[in-house]
């Protein structure tokens, strides 16, 4: 179950389950179907198509990322340990600048290029641009491990 | 509207082209500072954060020199109790022959007298001829047996609670049953004076731990009341937490029975869990032997987890926990002594079902267990230079020194009064602890384990025997 071939019995299958076969390919598939998705609504033009994507991708990877903490599952291995760990801070146990969390940072900058280039650098889609790409890009540091800013999601 | 503003425009490359060159120059800064930064990224070798202080070269030269290795084996001095032990043959029922000699039992934990006894060895019979030895397998790899399942279900009848789980080593059941439920950032109360095995569970629990005043239920709500203060200041932080109290039935160390009332009242009024660790009361307390709750009378759904130990009154091996089906079954899974343990050879199984049996048949062995405490424990109190800490009911009693000096010296004087009620019939022992383990280690003391099968004149004569040894030792 979500191996990369480094999963064993007594792990946070968080921790190594981007490590797996196949993961960046996927999401670089699951980013280019959303876009296709939102390029397909009829009212919407390429510009704000691309803004949108990147949008929707960086509020998800926050979601995802940064704001849900634990395990989906029962952790018997660890006694709570990532009860209050975020998944980012989970991933390799906590090991920073592994190439997990390299291709996780590049994956929003990239798209904040791409946005900007398809929507001819018009002053207002750079606004939401850039915005949600910090959003994502910042918690993400190694100097942001483990802080809560004003005790928001702590517990 | 027109068909050419429905369908979306075509975008030229060179119109793209077009505005990249006319881009406005805050926004190539931002592209070309992020590209930068990607490539120092990419560069960076990855590290863990450090937890730990960093050390100088020097000091860590420092620091193995001044290292001493400590023997493998440390010096035992020549008398320790652990080198010579007493070789029991044959069964340690009521009699027991302890280095060729027949003694009195007052020494092993055999309250209903179980342990010898023809039914039950004839079923364990059988069962040895049915299903071998051992079983080869923990729980979820084909060791489950029928008889495990006829046992829980016989447990579970029998506490009148949903479901119950058997362990397979008494230790490993409340050991195992701690830190199935209690995580980081929980917090545990328990009792100064729980038994060893309880300790380690909480240990293994990486829980907090705060430990109230033996049998205090004062200290107790004091510190549940500063918790309730502390929650009050972090209501965040009090939501994800769980808190649970935990406490024995009758204590080993020191033979006193839970205030179970009390301890409800408080668990309604400041809700906590209860966990309670009936291995010495259960087949001892109740009117028919079901534990501390009968004993008080309070209803078994108000507890929610009771664990017990099936090596004292049951006479078997293993131990077991019953309460309600969400609670248990949550150890099927969790409770680590059950997922990656070997299970309970069924010999012993079936041996456990056939004791509950008989406690179910004759449900007047309990108030005769009762009686011959009491019997005892007033005995007991007779003797000059020694006390008696306990319950007068309480089958496990502890014989201090009236005058307390030194542990060592004080061992040293009850090893002698045991090796001598030796010599004159009536086997007793000291009560062992890991000196260096233990959360709060009882004074050096006797332990004395009733049996139901004594009779008066059997208590007469220890005591006699007890009293006699007492005066020209001490």
């Amino acid at each position: 179950m979500g191996d990369g071939g480094t999963t064993y019995s007594g792990v946070n299958p968080n921790a190594v389950w981007l490590n797996s076969r196949g993961i960046w390919l996927s999401y670089v598939i699951a980013v280019t179907i959303l876009h296709l998705i939102l390029l397909s609504i009829p009212f919407l033009n390429v510009a704000q198509a691309w803004t949108l994507t990147n949008v929707v991708h960086n509020i998800g990877n926050y979601i995802f990322l940064h704001m849900l903490k634990g395990t989906p599952w029962e952790t018997n291995w660890d006694q709570g340990k990532s009860r209050l760990l975020t998944h980012w801070e989970q991933i390799d146990f906590g090991e920073q600048f592994t190439t997990t969390r390299k291709f996780l940072f590049l994956a929003p900058v990239i798209l904040f290029i791409l946005a900007s280039f398809y929507t001819k650098y018009d002053p207002l889609h750079f606004v939401f641009n850039l915005s949600t790409m910090l959003l994502v890009l910042i918690p993400k540091l190694p100097q942001l491990h483990g802080v809560r800013i004003f005790g928001i999601n702590k517990y | 509207m027109a068909v050419e503003d429905v369908i979306v425009e075509p975008w030229y490359m060179m119109q793209m082209v077009q505005a990249f060159l006319q881009a406005p120059v805050y926004h190539i800064v931002i592209e070309v500072l992020l590209i930068v930064w990607i490539i120092g990224l990419l560069f960076s070798k990855s590290y863990r954060i450090q937890e730990r202080v960093q050390l100088t070269e020097k000091e860590k030269e420092d620091l193995l020199a001044e290292w001493q290795p400590e023997p493998l084996v440390p010096d035992t001095p020549e008398d320790h109790p652990a080198l010579h032990p007493r070789v029991v043959s044959g069964k340690a029922g009521l009699k027991v022959v302890v280095d060729g000699k027949e003694c009195l039992n007052l020494a092993t934990l055999n309250f209903l007298g179980m342990l010898g006894n023809k039914r039950i060895e004839k079923a364990a019979n059988s069962a040895l001829y049915k299903y071998g030895v051992g079983s080869c397998g923990p729980r979820g790899f084909y060791g489950t047996v029928d008889v495990h399942l006829d046992l829980e279900d016989k447990l579970a009848k029998f506490t009148r609670t949903e479901e119950a789980i058997l362990y397979a080593y008494g230790f490993a059941t409340i050991a195992s049953a701690i830190p199935a439920y209690s995580k980081r950032g929980d917090i545990v109360f328990c009792d100064e004076g729980a038994c060893f095995a309880i300790q380690k569970g909480l240990l293994a629990s990486r829980s907090k731990v705060v430990y109230f005043k033996h049998n205090d239920m004062e200290d107790l709500e004091r510190l549940l009341k500063e918790q309730a203060k502390d929650d009050k200041k972090n209501p965040k932080k009090a939501a994800v937490t769980r808190r649970f109290v935990l406490v024995e039935g009758i204590y080993m160390n020191y033979g006193d029975i839970v205030p179970l009332p009390k301890l409800v009242e408080l668990k309604y009024k400041y809700k906590v869990r209860i966990f309670i660790e009936e291995s010495l009361s259960f087949g001892v307390l109740g009117d028919n032997g079901r534990g501390v709750t009968e004993h008080f009378g309070v209803p078994i759904e108000d507890i929610d987890l009771i664990s017990a130990n099936m090596e004292m009154s049951l006479a078997s091996i293993g131990g077991f926990c019953c309460g309600d089906s969400f609670v248990i079954d949550h150890q099927r899974l969790s409770g680590q002594g059950y997922c990656f343990s070997a299970s309970l050879p069924p010999m012993l199984s079936v041996a456990a079902s056939e004791a509950l049996l008989i406690m179910e048949e004759k449900p007047g062995i309990f108030e005769e267990l009762r009686t011959r405490c009491k019997w005892l424990h007033a005995k007991l109190s007779s003797i000059p230079g020694l006390k008696v800490c306990g319950e007068p009911i309480s089958p496990i009693m502890h014989l201090q020194l009236a005058a307390q000096s030194s542990r060592t010296e004080d061992t040293t004087k009850l090893e002698t009064i045991c090796n001598e009620c030796m010599n004159q019939g009536v086997a007793l022992t000291v009560a062992r602890y890991l000196e260096g383990e233990e959360h709060l280690l009882p004074p050096p003391s006797i332990r004395i384990a009733v049996n139901v099968e004594l009779t008066e004149d059997d208590i007469n004569d220890a005591t006699s025997v007890i009293t006699n040894v007492a005066k020209m030792v001490l």
